[in-house]
């Protein structure tokens, strides 16, 4: 504090500097707050959707070693290499409050029995089973892909906004005020330095 | 049109075959593992990349924070309730409380 030095000029910066910070700070509350509260409207979904990815891992997980077990796994190999139909989705882009997002829109995933690329006839239940698991199971990912990435970036972008909002309110505002104030003392004190000054100049000037 | 890659050790990557996704990558080592990783961040045609989450884990630290960034392609960690234990930590850090239960 003791670097600035106490004349008007630098008073009148620092108090423009000291509005634009609240301003600034302000605006950063806000944010904080609307990214808050599209951070719980996904969350409750996001939940859910990740929840429910877990439990179907395990059970496609399950399925498949059934179907490895009782069928063998060369069987279930070489049904696995004619399958070539790929699940098929686009991806595209959203912005919410600065924060880049994925949006994943799916397109048939889920296959029917006769449409699946192995012949239905030369395999078991099971395996049929085990695939009808693992659709469900890319299905969600695809879910979860779009839900946890989204959240995590707001996280992110949360803790970064409010660690902003903390510096300013409770370090460089505070800081900047502390200033203004040392500089408007000293400018008064100047003032009556010089009174004085004055003062006594006059009076000894009446003496002679 | 986008497509799914899937990295893994090849007993986690047969059900993904079965459901016809063909960018499938077998690791077995460490220098695999990142060469995938890698190779999948660059690649335009895929969309999503499913990886177990323990492996994502072996990743290092810089490669991680990539990954983590990236939204074309989407990496999703599957496998273990790793990963729901993470968001929730985070979201405790950054907001102060668990919101997830």
């Amino acid at each position: 504090m003791a670097e600035v030095q106490p004349t008007r000029m630098e008073l009148i910066k620092l108090r423009r500097r000291i509005k634009m910070a609240t301003r600034g700070h302000a605006l950063l509350k806000m944010k904080r707050d609307g990214l808050i509260m599209e951070f719980r409207d996904i969350l409750e979904e996001a939940k859910e959707v990740i929840g429910g990815m877990v439990e179907k891992y395990e059970s496609a997980r399950e399925r498949l070693a059934i179907a490895m077990a009782a069928d063998g796994v060369i069987a279930v190999k070489s049904i696995a290499l004619s399958c070539h139909t790929e699940p098929s989705f686009t991806i595209k882009k959203k912005n919410i409050m600065g924060v880049v997002v994925p949006v994943i829109k799916r397109e048939k995933v889920r296959k029917r029995v006769s449409e699946r690329d192995y012949g239905v006839i030369g395999t078991t239940a099971r395996i049929d089973e085990a695939v009808a698991a693992y659709e469900e199971l890319v299905d969600a990912i695809l879910e979860v892909a779009e839900l946890e990435t989204t959240l995590k970036r707001l996280i992110e972008e949360i803790e970064k906004t409010k660690r902003r909002v903390n510096a300013l309110e409770y370090r460089v505002i505070p800081d900047m005020e502390a200033t203004a104030k040392y500089i408007s003392f000293r400018l008064e004190e100047m003032d009556r330095e010089n009174i004085v000054r004055l003062k006594k100049i006059k009076a000894k000037m009446a003496k002679t | 049109m986008k497509k799914m890659a899937v990295i893994g050790d090849p007993e986690f990557n047969v059900g993904f075959r079965l459901v016809g996704i063909r960018d499938i990558y077998d690791v077995s080592s460490q220098e695999e593992l990142e060469k995938a990783v890698r190779e999948t961040l660059t690649r335009k045609d895929v969309g999503v990349v499913v990886i177990r989450y323990d492996l994502l884990k072996k990743l290092p630290y810089a490669l991680q924070r990539e990954v983590d960034e990236s939204v074309d392609p989407t990496f999703v960690a599957v496998g273990g309730e790793g990963g729901i234990e993470e968001i929730r930590e985070k979201i405790r850090r950054a907001i102060g409380v668990d919101l997830w239960k």
